[in-house]
């Protein structure tokens, strides 16, 4: 066969399959197309304005690493106007994130943006590993979860930003579609395939690679020579969710576009008006300050069971038991107040 | 980023966790009676033989008779007055097997009969269907490897009193002299649309094959025949004044197709797959307007009866089940993954269908619904075409804001899913289908609803859309594979 021509400029060969569309185009018409389209949902969304400080969630891995190059070359080329920082989350997982946060810091030269790491250690006293050898590997990332979403706010908050952005790509989302129909996770299906979500107190994240494939996230850090950081997570992942990733990458190979067809059927539902009306309504947990639908937050609620020694989230009505027999460990660590916006500290380590 | 830590990216606070399956209910006593010992679990419950064929049928009737009369009447219902007849999909499968036993033994068993429980709004009582219709689709002469089903449909049916069988043929769908019987009008003239629709076929089969051939994927060949046959059903119902069909989905299927359709871009229309309440395009409707004006209502009364209850209803009430025509397609398609998925889910996760169900039941499509696909019929959103081409750029020259604005093309008239179905191709499609001129081969044939509603909506209107699109070959090229390069070698055309 002779080589084709590029399907969408016509002039170069193509050297690529591009896995979202399987066109055939050269290496520069990939990039345009993978970087307009996150232009295009950046826009679309109206995520910044300009002289917003975003902060980039920069894990090292591939996402991340991607999404930070993107942010820089997007910001440049179209002029957002917007200071950017990398802030980054340390589990505490040994001989996982002492690779990852090199190529953070790495990041951190090349793209001279100001680097701020949190850690499970300062914030909640916990390491993963502790966390780990106190509850069995079952459950660990629902922990890890918890933790790290709030781990990532108090950090933003640290730095004074106005919004987070985080990697996550077309895959993520998808998948999360599929997972929230299967578990009748219906609070999280409203709201799953918002580009951008914000409770009240919290600070506003946004996903700018919502549709962008994981195949072509990879295939980008390719071609643009980009490094990073593929570690899987030494701790077992929730067994249901790894179905889920299987069948999602099944229906990839069927038919490429279901990824994306997922995601459109995301966002073309809603939840019945009867059903809004039931949603529990999101408050401040009393004892740290983070949004919260219960008296206390995740987090609080998984590190007070971690401190009584129990595996899985204490309940409110659990709680409320055990404090009436007079059951309150002592000196129990508790998660520092946490202060929204607080500009006081927002010096980046750097 | 925080994604690969865990392999598990979007592991955000509590999620909910699927409980595990259990081995036993507590005893093995039926959870009903208390006395007999239990003959099948049903999820977590274990049921005696006895109290399962009342349970069924209370599934049954509870999923059906609130939705009989047109207008409902509130929870204390009246007297169960159908506006029209019923109609039974009937695909010889074991759930339509199982429903058709069901509204036999409900319906027309001892109608009129004294003898009855239940005082005078037994449904057996008066008879609540007048009438009683069987349709069938046989799409055998489509694919030449199966076999005509009809005789054994007829046969399985004539087993019960009082219904009576309306044969189908998918390749109706193509067909002038159907269309012009179910519609009670002519068929239209297609000569003056700017697109092809390939009056050149005028052989029904030949233009189902020629639509079928020119489909990218087995995925889009099984959508495109459920699609056809839903409204094959639909047609035929007006046409004999029915306003109720009911199909015999199990939870089972239905949980499968749900996430089958999601999975193909259909989530505008999963909250109504469960329901529908269709009305031909032709029909006139005023807002507010009551009457029954041929509107006919799709409901799945065994919607909350699994698979396996469904087996053990045909063991138990010793029914033949003819078993649905095998369609001779590749494997791999949408479809059967998401069936393999979902059974298999449910073995470890015994409340994985009933959830999804469940789920889907409380969403409703986002924004205006009133604008219906020609294809599909079901409604759909607007700006489908803007949304596919900023998500995905397929080329630079296309001018986004005039791609649903440019109504003499045919994708500003279809939905999401059957645009997909139409163009989204796989690693391996041949086919290329162009949606937007008349000057190109191969022509895309129309189903006689689809081309009637274009011909109304396009008059003579004269106008060709946007270019081509390029004419793709499969090419690849072995790669030396290690460290990155493995990764997205598969996408590699050569060496650089
Ligand atoms: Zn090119
Ligand atoms: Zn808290
Ligand atoms: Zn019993
Ligand atoms: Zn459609």
């Amino acid at each position: 066969m002779a080589p084709k021509s590029c399907a969408l400029c016509q002039n170069s060969k193509a050297i690529l399959r591009r896995p979202k569309t399987g066109q055939h185009i050269c290496k520069h018409c990939f990039f345009t197309v993978f970087e307009t389209e996150v232009h295009n949902t950046i826009i679309q969304a109206h995520l910044f304005k300009p002289g917003d400080r975003v902060a980039i969630g920069a894990s090292g891995g591939k996402d991340s690493t991607v999404l930070a190059y993107v942010m820089k070359t997007l910001n440049d080329r179209y002029q957002y106007g917007l200071n950017l920082f990398l802030l980054s989350v340390d589990e505490g997982i040994t001989g996982y994130r002492d690779d990852s946060l090199e190529t953070v810091k790495r990041n951190q030269e090349q793209y001279d943006m100001p680097l701020k790491i949190v850690s499970y250690e300062e914030l909640y006293g916990w390491t993963m590993d502790r966390v780990v050898s106190a509850i069995g590997k079952k459950n660990n990332c629902t922990f890890c979860g918890v933790f790290r979403r709030q781990a990532l706010d108090r950090g933003a908050s640290g730095l004074g930003v106005d919004q987070i952005v985080t990697g996550h790509n077309a895959d993520d989302i998808a998948e999360t579609v599929l997972m929230n129909i299967m578990r009748g996770d219906i609070g999280r299906l409203g709201r799953c395939t918002a580009i951008c979500t914000q409770g009240e107190d919290m600070i506003r994240r946004s996903k700018p690679f919502k549709y962008a494939y994981e195949k072509e996230i990879v295939m980008y850090a390719y071609f643009k020579k980009l490094d990073y950081f593929s570690t899987e997570c030494i701790y077992s992942p929730d067994a249901y969710r790894g179905h889920a990733r299987a069948f999602l990458k099944d229906l990839e190979a069927a038919r490429p576009s279901a990824i994306i067809d997922i995601i459109h059927s995301g966002e073309a539902f809603e939840l019945k008006e009867e059903v809004r009306a039931t949603q529990k309504s999101q408050q401040t947990c009393k004892r740290c300050g983070y949004m919260s639908s219960n008296d206390l937050c995740k987090a609080c609620s998984l590190l007070e069971s971690l401190e009584r020694g129990m595996s899985t989230a204490i309940t409110d009505k659990g709680r409320r038991k055990l404090e009436a027999q007079g059951l309150t460990p002592d000196n129990m660590r508790t998660i520092p107040y946490f202060h929204p916006s607080s500009s006081v500290d927002a010096e980046a380590e750097s | 980023m925080m994604a690969e830590f865990c392999g598990n990216p979007a592991v955000e606070a509590g999620e909910v966790l699927m409980p595990r399956k259990r081995k036993f209910d507590r005893s093995r006593i039926c959870v009903k009676c208390k006395i007999n010992p239990g003959n099948l679990v049903i999820r977590h419950s274990v049921y005696c033989k006895g109290c399962f064929t009342p349970l069924i049928f209370t599934k049954f009737h509870q999923a059906l008779e609130p939705y009989i009369n047109h207008v409902s009447v509130g929870p204390r219902r009246g007297a169960l007055k159908p506006s029209g007849a019923l109609l039974i999909g009937f695909s010889g499968g074991l759930g339509s097997s199982v429903l058709l036993d069901l509204v036999y033994q409900r319906y027309c068993a001892n109608v009129g009969s004294d003898n009855l429980k239940g005082g005078r709004e037994h449904p057996r009582k008066n008879k609540v269907w007048q009438k009683i219709y069987v349709c069938y689709v046989e799409v055998s002469d489509i694919f030449p490897e199966t076999s005509d089903r009809t005789a054994q449909i007829r046969e399985a049916i004539a087993r019960y009193d009082g219904f009576e069988l309306i044969p189908v043929r998918i390749q109706d769908a193509f067909d002038r002299t159907w269309w012009e019987r179910v519609s009670g009008g002519a068929a239209p003239d297609l000569a003056g649309l700017p697109f092809d629709l390939g009056g050149g076929d005028s052989e029904p089969v030949a233009a189902l094959q020629t639509h079928i051939r020119a489909l990218p994927t087995p995925t889009a060949i099984l959508s495109t025949l459920s699609t056809l046959t839903r409204l094959l059903l639909l047609y035929t119902a007006y046409s004999v004044s029915a306003s109720h069909i009911v199909l015999g989905t199990s939870l089972t299927s239905l949980s499968i197709s749900l996430i089958s359709s999601i999975s193909q871009g259909g989530g505008f229309v999963v909250p109504q797959a469960i329901q529908e309440e269709w009305f031909p395009q032709f029909v006139q409707r005023t807002i507010g307007d009551t009457s029954w004006n041929g509107e006919v209502r799709l409901v799945r009364p065994l919607r909350d009866v699994g698979m396996k209850e469904c087996t053990a209803w045909v063991w138990w009430h010793q029914l033949l089940v003819v078993g649905k025509q095998r369609i001779p397609v590749p494997k791999q398609t949408i479809g059967d993954l998401t069936k393999n998925f979902i059974i298999g889910l449910e073995r470890d996760y015994p409340s994985t269908v009933s959830t999804i169900a469940k789920t889907v039941g409380k969403l409703a499509p986002r924004g205006d619904s009133r604008v219906r696909c020609v294809l599909c019929e079901l409604p759909t959103q607007q700006f489908v075409q803007r949304w596919k081409s900023r998500t995905s750029i397929r080329s630079f020259t296309d001018d986004a804001s005039s791609m649903d604005t440019a109504t003499s093309s045919l994708p500003h008239y279809l939905c999401y899913s059957c645009h997909t179905t139409l163009t989204s191709k796989s690693a391996r499609s041949t086919a290329t289908l162009n949606l937007h001129s008349s000057n190109s081969a191969p022509a895309l044939n129309l189903p006689m609803w689809a081309a009637t509603r274009l011909a109304l909506e396009l008059g003579s209107e004269q106008s060709v859309g946007p270019g081509a699109p390029a004419n793709e070959i499969w090419e690849t090229k072995k790669l030396d594979d290690g460290g990155m390069k493995s990764l997205v070698g598969e996408f590699l055309l050569e060496n650089e």
